[in-house]
């Protein structure tokens, strides 16, 4: 004989909503107050169907000739006048979604809660970390960004504003977090922006450098755009990780949908500056204190050759410009 | 740079009024030789207006003057530079000084040396003949025009021959010439035609196309029975074309002399008709010390008034540090390097957008960076305006900018002066 167990009334995404213990058969299912289990859903009939043990010991759900009938969730077509039931079974009837469970019906194993443990986003010591490094570097681009005499003073001072956006920035994704999760995750929130701002700036560099050095490789902003869209997916993915309920895939996809919106705004509107006309000569003038024999080059004859597709480029546009002038 | 004297139509009601008056007192007290002349050659001196076809206004005015007995009118290209452009949008009206108008067309044109040739369909009362004897220096010349549009005008002034370092020959006029006067007469005291009022630099110094340039183009158009309706701005295109040749063969070769700068050998002055001027930024509060040498052509040719072709400019930036570190005299550097501090006007109707080629080049002399940015005109096909710029590698606190700007050439040219600048560029072991 089959043991006693739980019917459970479940949500469309699988998960229970309300679960009533069951300590003898029949049990009786409907919308009326006098059923064990009482389902409120105007698709269920006051007497929808019974749950009894036959014969043979197998429990069976039977229709009480209802309107909308008893179904299976994986065939809502058909309509059934009984069915057995084993532990984990799942049915329908009207709109509502039920569950049979009994009471020995295995379990997962137990998860650790990692939540209250030390995890390396949330330690303090790496927050503080981060955020000097962060210090740092902008007082370290101050520095080298200024060709004027400079103080100690006006190099410290210059990056403050800036420095106390991102604890701004981490207080707003906090406040979310405790409204959300009503928990605090300050430093964990300052540590994943401080670890963005250094890759920006670890990008920034590459970018430059390469720039310098490779000047021939087409479209390599391209690859510094992309870059920096991958740290802005990996920015809100992690702001999200303490700051919402979502789960590993969704926040996947929220971080990869703003970084393609925010890459996509910016081309677009870099498009449409470039459909503009314009008198300047945009180049990159970017230098870089490099012994020469590192540099690699090419002879002033390679360059007098490769400037033959700049006058066709010029041809084309020369000609794209006469067809649109009256 | 000289100011050429075409004359934009702009309301100045309140100025012509002043302007009207003091003319007046003045010929009250003008010399009676100076009144005869007037009065025996002013018949031949007429102003001309570039009208806008569609709305009827004046859009520029000049002056021209009869130059033979068929009734053709010599003037300047820039007084019709207009209708050049948009013969559709425009026409050319002359008027007397008898107040007789009359439609006048092109005939020919010279944009190297700013004269066009105008005829109109009327019987004429006289014209104006060319000196063709030398004129020593300091004989007194009376030149004609409408200034300001406020009426014919004479002014005095003498003769100081042809400029010595001048790309195209000019003749140094001393004497007031002003807007609306282009395209007049600048005659002797028997009327004899000496040049055409060009340009002016302010404070009485200005300029004449010599005479023979007249005669020459007045001799192309003996031939020509009727005007054409020739396309004048290819016409333009092929003459600026041809022009080429004149400056830039040669230009940047081995022979160029050359001036140092730190630890750089560079071309300096190229030709008779460049001038040179050097200059140093040096201040207590810099920690770095920047040392220029900048060279251009003092010449130009008029094409639009947006457009000048025949500029050749290059200048040399020298930055150098004792006190700051590499990295931030590479910030200093890179700054320099990308800065477009190269006056280049264009609208979208007569230019194209600049487009650059970005490149390391290993030079005889050592590693630039380089970047050619050229841009095409859009009504004059084959001409181009250029901007090279290179940057030397490998020095830790010295670094030099060198550009070179080029206006109205070929891209074979670009090309050429490019190459010979590039190689121009020597390190100083």
């Amino acid at each position: 004989m089959a043991p006693l167990g739980y019917i459970e009334v479940l949500d469309h995404k699988g998960n229970v909503v309300e679960r009533t213990r069951i300590n003898s058969f029949p049990v009786h299912v409907g919308r009326a107050y006098s059923n064990e289990v009482v389902i409120d859903d105007p698709y269920v009939c006051p007497a929808h169907i019974t749950i009894e043990l036959d014969d043979g010991g197998s429990l069976i759900a039977r229709d009480l000739n209802s309107i909308n009938g008893l179904r299976t969730a994986s065939d809502r077509k058909k309509r059934l006048a009984k069915l057995e039931l084993n532990s984990g079974s799942q049915f329908q009837i009207g709109h509502t979604t039920l569950r049979y469970r009994s009471f020995d019906h295995p379990l997962a194993p137990t998860l650790l809660d990692r939540e209250n443990e030390a995890s390396f986003f949330g330690s303090p010591h790496v927050a503080v970390f981060a955020g000097l490094l962060v210090f740092a570097l902008l007082c370290l681009e101050g520095f080298l960004g200024s060709v004027e005499r400079v103080t100690i003073a006006g190099i410290v001072s210059e990056p403050l504003v800036t420095f106390a956006t991102l604890f701004l920035w981490a207080g707003l994704w906090t406040l979310a977090g405790r409204v959300i999760l009503s928990r605090f995750y300050f430093f964990e929130h300052v540590t994943i922006a401080s670890f963005a701002i250094v890759g920006f700036f670890a990008i920034n560099a590459v970018a430059e450098w390469l720039e310098f050095l490779f000047p021939f490789i087409p479209a390599l902003w391209l690859a510094g755009v992309f870059g920096a869209g991958l740290i802005l997916a990996a920015l809100v993915f992690g702001h999200l990780r303490f700051a919402s309920m979502m789960r590993r895939r969704s926040r996947i996809w929220a971080a990869f949908s703003v970084s393609a919106a925010l890459i996509g705004i910016s081309f677009i509107s870099d498009y449409a500056n470039r459909s503009k006309f314009s008198n300047v000569m945009e180049f990159n003038g970017i230098v870089k204190p490099l012994d020469a024999a590192w540099v690699p080059t090419i002879s002033v004859e390679q360059f007098i050759d490769s400037s033959q597709k700049l006058k066709k480029d010029l041809e084309t546009l020369a000609q794209k410009s006469k067809s649109v002038q009256p | 740079m000289k100011c050429k004297l075409f004359f934009a139509v702009v309301s100045f009601h309140l100025t012509s009024l002043i302007c009207a008056s003091l003319g007046f007192a003045q010929s009250q007290i003008t010399s009676p030789t100076t009144a005869e002349i007037f009065k025996q050659f002013s018949e031949q001196v007429v102003k001309i207006e570039v009208v806008e076809s569609g709305s009827g206004a004046k859009a520029s005015v000049g002056s021209g003057f009869f130059a033979n007995e068929r009734g053709q009118i010599v003037t300047n290209y820039h007084v019709v530079s207009k209708l050049i452009h948009s013969p559709d949008r425009y026409r050319i009206d002359v008027s007397a000084p008898s107040g007789q108008t009359a439609q006048a067309a092109v005939l020919a044109v010279d944009v190297i040396y700013d004269l066009a040739v105008l005829s109109i369909n009327r019987s004429i009362k006289g014209f104006l003949r060319f000196e063709t004897t030398p004129v020593a220096q300091g004989t007194r010349l009376y030149s004609l025009g409408h200034p300001q549009d406020l009426g014919l005008t004479i002014v005095e002034g003498t003769y100081n021959g042809l400029l010595q370092h001048s790309l195209y020959p000019k003749v140094h006029f001393t004497g007031s010439l002003n807007p609306g006067m282009s395209g007049g007469p600048t005659v002797t005291h028997a009327g004899k035609v000496v040049g055409i009022n060009v340009a002016t630099e302010g404070e009485q110094i200005s300029f004449l196309v010599p005479a023979a340039r007249a005669i020459s183009l007045l001799e192309k158009t003996a031939a020509i029975e009727k005007p054409s309706t020739a396309d004048f701005l290819a016409e333009v295109g092929r003459q600026i074309q041809a022009n080429q040749a004149r400056y830039l063969d040669g230009m940047f070769s081995k022979a160029t002399p050359s001036v140092t700068l730190g630890p750089y050998s560079l071309p300096t002055k190229p030709a008779d008709f460049f001038r040179c001027w050097a200059d140093a930024l040096r201040r207590k509060e810099l920690p770095y010390v920047v040392i220029s040498h900048d060279c251009s052509t003092d010449d130009y040719i008029f094409v639009s008034s947006e457009q000048s072709s025949g500029i050749v400019r290059f200048y040399h930036q020298l930055l150098s540090t004792e006190e700051l570190n590499p990295a931030r005299f590479f910030t200093l550097y890179s700054s320099q390097v990308q800065a477009g501090n190269v006056a280049l006007f264009g609208n979208e109707e007569e230019v194209t957008p600049f487009r650059c080629l970005t490149r390391n080049l290993q030079t005889q002399g050592g590693k630039l960076k380089g970047v050619l940015c050229a841009r095409q005109y859009v009504k004059l096909p084959g001409l181009y305006d250029a901007v090279f710029r290179g940057a030397t590698l490998g020095a830790r606190n010295v670094g030099l900018v060198t550009t070179l700007s080029l206006s109205g050439v070929s891209f074979e040219n670009i090309q050429a002066l490019t190459r010979r600048y590039a190689e121009a560029i020597k390190w100083r072991r």
